[in-house]
């Protein structure tokens, strides 16, 4: 069965639009993420990718237009959405003086969990990342690479419906991003992924559909193949040039 | 209610471990102000009575108190740096449990502070182990809830650069306009004016009077509480407006 034919929307926008001061970050938005699969929305910086996903997880109002998650609307019922939703940003974002342990437990307290649901929390994102054997370490201590596992493990944590994942891989090495693609790879079949990533390999090797921003406006939505179609092109990379630049940068 | 508190807890303690976790802020929180109220008393006290360590050490306490601010101010502002605070949004968390969160975690840092410098300071004056102690002890929490929430409110608008900076207006305020370092009597009224209506000198002399005895309970105790506890109001709510409004600017 592909995803089309079980899909039901996890997240739909209508003319979403956030403008800071003289600046339209994002443009009428209308996009629609099915349930279960990884979306992962590209763009250049300042395309608008991280304030769509700040705008879908409750962290900024949009100026205009609707989002919905599950049929709720963001805007209006944020305190339930919270609980559907959880995200990893861009920053490496964790209690740096606290140890990986203390660290999941206090996401999981936070959660409002119970103690055993805790220690299956721990059991839990300890096994999506290969926690459990720097578990008793300061996170401040880690490498980059396990503090960036450490980051997005968190977001698991609240066992979220939708997880949104700003530049998981960003700074990380090519060891470490590998490792990472493996996890979010086995965290598909789990809940509703939303990705953004400047790495094109990123998107080519885990989406099932990939949506291109550019200034705010979604210039794309479609599969790998309705891209290639669209553009001629063979790679993810070549295909987002021509639709952001259209192909200048091939010269 | 009861999740509320249980978050507002949670928050509590992942803040209570940042802060013991971190040598500096105890350095400039515990060991300094002690360096200075042994060292000032040791060099001065016979040279002034401002030095007696009657008013010496709870002088000591308030102005220790003004680090506090410098230092929950950091803390905030480097959770906001770090996006840490930003994911914490999405939690189910609210504003206030986050600000009560943050309170919560300084306060037994500030009752250490005033146990501490109490306590040294009765090594020099025995005099001062009395039972003024215990409520000495518990208006000097109530001053440090204003340190606190200028804390609260730095770090909510400041940059962890920039926090430092910002901070020290209340340090050099609590140091230059609390009246502990010189007599007061020889000012003009305009400066006297003005320390009268901020909360430094009324903070320091609020837990000085109990400890040295109070004369007037009005002129001594009450006013000087009722000017710390209204600037305490305003920091806080100012505090939560800031920080609420960084929650969706951040």
């Amino acid at each position: 069965m592909t995803i089309e034919e079980t899909a039901r929307p996890a997240i739909r926008t209508v003319d979403l639009t956030k403008v800071y001061k003289d600046t339209v970050a994002v443009d009428h938005l209308d996009l629609e993420i099915r349930d279960g699969e990884l979306f992962s929305l590209l763009g250049v910086n300042g395309a608008g990718k991280t304030t769509t996903i700040k705008m879908l997880s409750t962290l900024t109002a949009p100026t205009s237009g609707e989002a919905y998650i599950y049929g709720i609307n963001v805007a209006r019922d944020p305190v339930k959405i919270k609980e559907l939703v959880d995200i990893s940003m861009q920053e490496t974002a964790v209690a740096r003086k606290l140890t990986v342990e203390e660290n999941v437990e206090f996401y999981a307290r936070l959660s409002g969990q119970t103690r055993d649901e805790i220690e299956a929390s721990k059991k839990y994102v300890y096994a999506a990342f290969g926690l459990e054997q720097v578990a008793k370490k300061q996170a401040a201590k880690l490498s980059g690479g396990w503090q960036r596992k450490l980051s997005i493990a968190l977001a698991l944590v609240s066992k979220p419906k939708i997880l949104f994942l700003d530049e998981p891989t960003l700074g990380l090495d090519v060891i470490a991003r590998r490792e990472l693609w493996k996890t979010i790879r086995e965290l598909k079949s789990q809940m509703t992924i939303i990705l953004t990533t400047h790495y094109m390999e990123e998107a080519e090797a885990l989406s099932d559909r990939i949506g291109v921003m550019k200034a705010g406006k979604l210039l794309f939505t479609g599969t790998k193949d309705e891209l290639f179609a669209q553009t001629g092109k063979t790679s993810v990379e070549d295909a987002f040039i021509e639709i952001v630049a259209g192909g200048e940068s091939d010269a | 209610m009861r999740e509320s508190l249980g978050r507002i807890i949670t928050l509590t303690k992942r803040n209570i471990k940042e802060i013991l976790r971190d040598p500096l802020s105890l350095v400039l929180t515990m060991a300094l102000p002690l360096l200075m109220e042994i060292l000032f008393y040791l060099i001065f006290h016979k040279m002034t009575a401002q030095f007696e360590m009657k008013y010496l050490a709870p002088g000591i306490v308030v102005f220790a108190q003004a680090f506090l601010t410098l230092f929950t101010g950091l803390l905030i502002s480097s959770d906001r740096r770090t996006s840490f605070l930003t994911r914490l949004y999405v939690s189910r968390a609210r504003s206030y449990e986050f600000i009560f969160g943050y309170a919560l975690a300084v306060l037994p840092l500030a009752l250490a502070q005033s146990v501490l410098f109490f306590l040294v300071g009765g090594l020099f004056d025995t005099s001062m182990f009395s039972a003024r102690l215990v409520p000495a002890i518990l208006l000097s929490l109530v001053t440090s809830l204003f340190f606190i929430a200028a804390g609260i409110l730095f770090g909510s608008i400041c940059s962890e650069k920039s926090i430092g900076g910002v901070s020290s207006i209340v340090i050099c305020g609590q140091s230059v306009l609390s009246g502990m370092w010189f007599p007061v009597e020889g000012l003009s009224g305009g400066v006297l004016t003005l320390m009268n209506v901020l909360p430094f000198k009324n903070a320091t002399a609020l837990v000085q009077n109990v400890i040295v005895g109070v004369n007037d309970s009005f002129r001594d105790l009450t006013r000087p509480l009722l000017i710390v506890l209204g600037y305490t109001a305003v920091m806080f709510v100012a505090a939560i407006l800031a920080f609420r409004r960084k929650m969706k600017a951040d």
